[in-house]
């Protein structure tokens, strides 16, 4: 186990203080002088703000459309199996391969996606899904929710799955069905499910790269960048080609999402649940 | 956890096995890492692998060959750097940061006096660092202009455009055909932008450097730059957002696909529209607003690593390469450009490479030999297309890419 987590962990730390040439070569020792630096990129807080928005508007989607695609999958009907396997498909696919995909799909002048919407007479011109700055952070998370889905739905499945049929029983013959029961019932049963998917989610979404480096690699600068690709340009794309500045923010990275969580789990009151 | 416990015993004991295993092999034989680009799926393993099998054969010294893709080769390299553990001989698009880190050995220490003799004189001195040469040029390519002969036909235009006037006037009559034709595909997205940058700045009489000195915010070039936004936000006769446009899924996939006038190209393109026979296109010359044609030489490198008892092993398998037999048959196969006299002599006659070697004499090489281009490509890559966007300014990106050349001559 130590050897797993830990070495990466003082590797990435070893990295973010030393000195580096474009290389890679390390030349020495600098402090906390890398993560003085950090302060001074200028893109760092646009990439903080996209950070936030492609992690809470990702889990809060795929959560929402997860409750009832596990309602659904958990209702007996024919084909039940059929429709389980399916869900798996887009969680099974390599990240890449997906990515890909999706790039042909928003395509602007190949895609599918333009050419059904006008069709359709949702859209008069054709729009540059990728390339316009109003729609490309709506597109990598319209992926992001699409791959988080199956993972996601799976786990409030067997959350479902575990709430005993009895408890209906008692809550039909106090009056409550439907939506109330629902709400009252399963949706407080669900909690720990719920908590479980919110958690993971969020850690996985953060750190997730293939999405938003793949339907971003067209765009210049670092207007679409989350904290990880960010990281990843400031190693080897951008002029700063610095292996010491990139583990500053790996560290920071690291940081962030840890506090995320342990903000998450504070505001839920896990505590009082698993109690 | 008492189970776990023992299977990570036992995994750690395998690694140590293999660490042990890897150094028994350091000591009883010698062996040698190849790290190589990947310029295309059939022919640069087989290649590789073949030169390597021939190699150990012949010396006894074991190859571990490594062929990466071109999208990772950068941060692999760097990683190998960082834990200490360089190749032996290394492909790449640049060479001048790992001379000046002191890495590389010279061409005196590890070529035979014939193959440095054989290198064709523009490609050897586009591999020296402060006059010396430690990036061997491996293979070279040319950019050609290429047009579609049924648009032009289409449009009434009997010659592909000479002059940037004639240029505009020929896109715009492409572009008039309607029907989603596009008059240029114009990629200014990070792939491949300096490239592109490159050839336009050159046609207008501009430079990288002048007298020693980066000159990227010069008058010329801000012209050239001002007019490529133009092309694409008065003139409309470019695909939309050129600015976030690459070269290989973007523009090369249009003309690929006959819906654009003219790109520019290189011989790669060449076959792949030869293969697919879908597009009647020809090749020309660059148009230029300065008088005589200027089209950008790309050349690759091998590089050397320094390491204890390794000159020898490194020696033998880059003359093995140089052979003209061997470098000529890759180059060939891959669809590049000789970089050997020898190469040329045996090339020359190919009539599918006449017009990129038509232009190998008026080919210019981006400023590779400087140290400080590691960093302004990348900054080129990141930043140009933001200039031809809708309300981008030329002048401005422009002097910040000045700003940061200048600054990344006197970095580490």
């Amino acid at each position: 186990m130590g050897g797993v987590v830990v070495f990466p962990a003082v590797e990435l730390m070893r990295v973010s203080v030393g000195r580096y040439s474009l290389t890679g070569l390390r030349q020495g020792f600098v402090g906390l002088q890398n993560y003085a630096r950090l302060a001074d990129q200028e893109p760092l807080p646009g990439v903080l703000v996209n950070t936030a928005i492609w992690v809470v508007a990702i889990v809060a989607v795929t959560i929402v459309l997860s409750l009832g695609m596990a309602q659904l999958v958990h209702q007996e009907f024919p084909g039940r199996r059929v429709v389980r396997w399916a869900l798996i498909v887009p969680w099974a696919a390599s990240l890449i391969v997906t990515s890909k995909l999706f790039v042909w799909i928003y395509d602007y002048y190949f895609g599918i996606l333009n050419r059904a919407l006008t069709a359709a007479g949702l859209l008069r011109a054709p729009v540059d899904w990728l390339g316009d700055d109003a729609t490309v952070m709506a597109a990598m998370i319209a992926v992001g929710i699409f791959v988080s889905l199956p993972f996601t739905t799976y786990v409030l499945l067997a959350g479902l799955a575990s709430i005993p049929p009895d408890v209906y029983e008692a809550a039909r013959v106090d009056g409550a069905s439907g939506w109330r029961a629902y709400r009252s019932v399963t949706l407080p049963l669900l909690r720990p499910a719920l908590l479980v998917a919110a958690v993971l989610n969020m850690i996985y979404v953060f750190n997730s790269f293939p999405i938003v480096w793949t339907l971003n690699d067209r765009n210049p600068g670092f207007a679409h960048d989350t904290m990880i690709t960010y990281m990843y340009k400031i190693a080897f794309k951008s002029a700063l080609r610095d292996v010491g500045l990139a583990g500053a923010l790996g560290v920071v990275n690291v940081a962030v999402i840890l506090l995320a969580v342990l903000a998450y789990l504070r505001v839920s009151r896990w505590r009082e649940e698993l109690a | 956890m008492a189970p776990m416990i023992r299977r990570f015993a036992a995994l750690a004991l395998i690694a140590a096995a293999t660490a042990l295993g890897f150094a028994a092999c350091g000591g009883s034989g010698q062996s040698i890492k190849v790290v190589i680009a990947d310029y295309s799926k059939d022919h640069t393993r087989p290649f590789w692998q073949g030169l390597a099998d021939r190699y150990t054969k012949q010396s006894g010294v074991k190859v571990d060959l490594q062929v990466i893709d071109w999208n990772s080769i950068d941060q692999q390299v760097s990683t190998m750097i960082q834990n200490n553990q360089p190749p032996d001989i290394l492909n790449l698009n640049s060479f001048a940061s790992y001379a000046k880190d002191g890495l590389l050995y010279s061409a005196d220490e590890v070529l035979s006096p014939k193959t440095r003799d054989d290198f064709l004189a523009p490609f050897a001195r586009g591999g020296e660092y402060r006059g010396v040469l430690y990036g061997f040029p491996i293979l070279a390519s040319a950019r050609a202009f290429f047009y579609n002969k049924d648009l032009f036909a289409r449009a009434g235009i009997a010659s592909p455009p000479r002059t940037w006037n004639e240029f505009v006037e020929d896109a715009a009559k492409i572009q008039a055909l309607g029907g989603g034709v596009i008059g240029y595909a114009l990629p200014l997205g990070p792939e491949e932008a300096q490239a592109e940058w490159s050839i336009w700045m050159w046609n207008n009489g501009g430079d990288w450097k002048s007298d020693g000195r980066w000159s990227i915010d010069s008058d010329a070039n801000v012209k050239t730059l001002s007019f490529l936004s133009d092309l694409a936000n008065v003139h409309h006769v470019t695909q939309v957002n050129p600015g976030k446009t690459n070269r290989t899924d973007g523009a090369f996939q249009l003309f690929k696909d006959g819906t654009v006038g003219m790109v520019m190209g290189f011989s790669p393109l060449a076959a792949q529209l030869d293969k697919e026979g879908k597009v009647n296109y020809g090749v020309a010359q660059m148009p230029t607003n300065a008088g005589t044609p200027v089209t950008l030489g790309v050349e690759d490198y091998l590089m050397a690593f320094k390491k204890k008892g390794n000159q020898d092993a490194v020696k033998g398998f880059l003359d093995l390469y140089y052979q003209p037999d061997n470098i000529t048959r890759w180059i060939t196969a891959e669809g590049f450009l000789p970089v050997t006299k020898s190469g040329l002599e045996r090339m020359g006659s190919d009539a599918k490479l006449k017009p990129y070697l038509d232009a190998l004499p008026s080919a210019k090489l981006a400023p590779t030999t400087d140290p400080a281009w590691d960093r302004v490509k990348l900054d080129v890559q990141q930043n140009i297309g933001l200039a031809v966007q809708p309300g981008g300014d030329p002048k401005q990106v422009l002097e910040r890419l000045q700003k940061n050349a200048a600054e990344a001559g006197g970095a580490r």
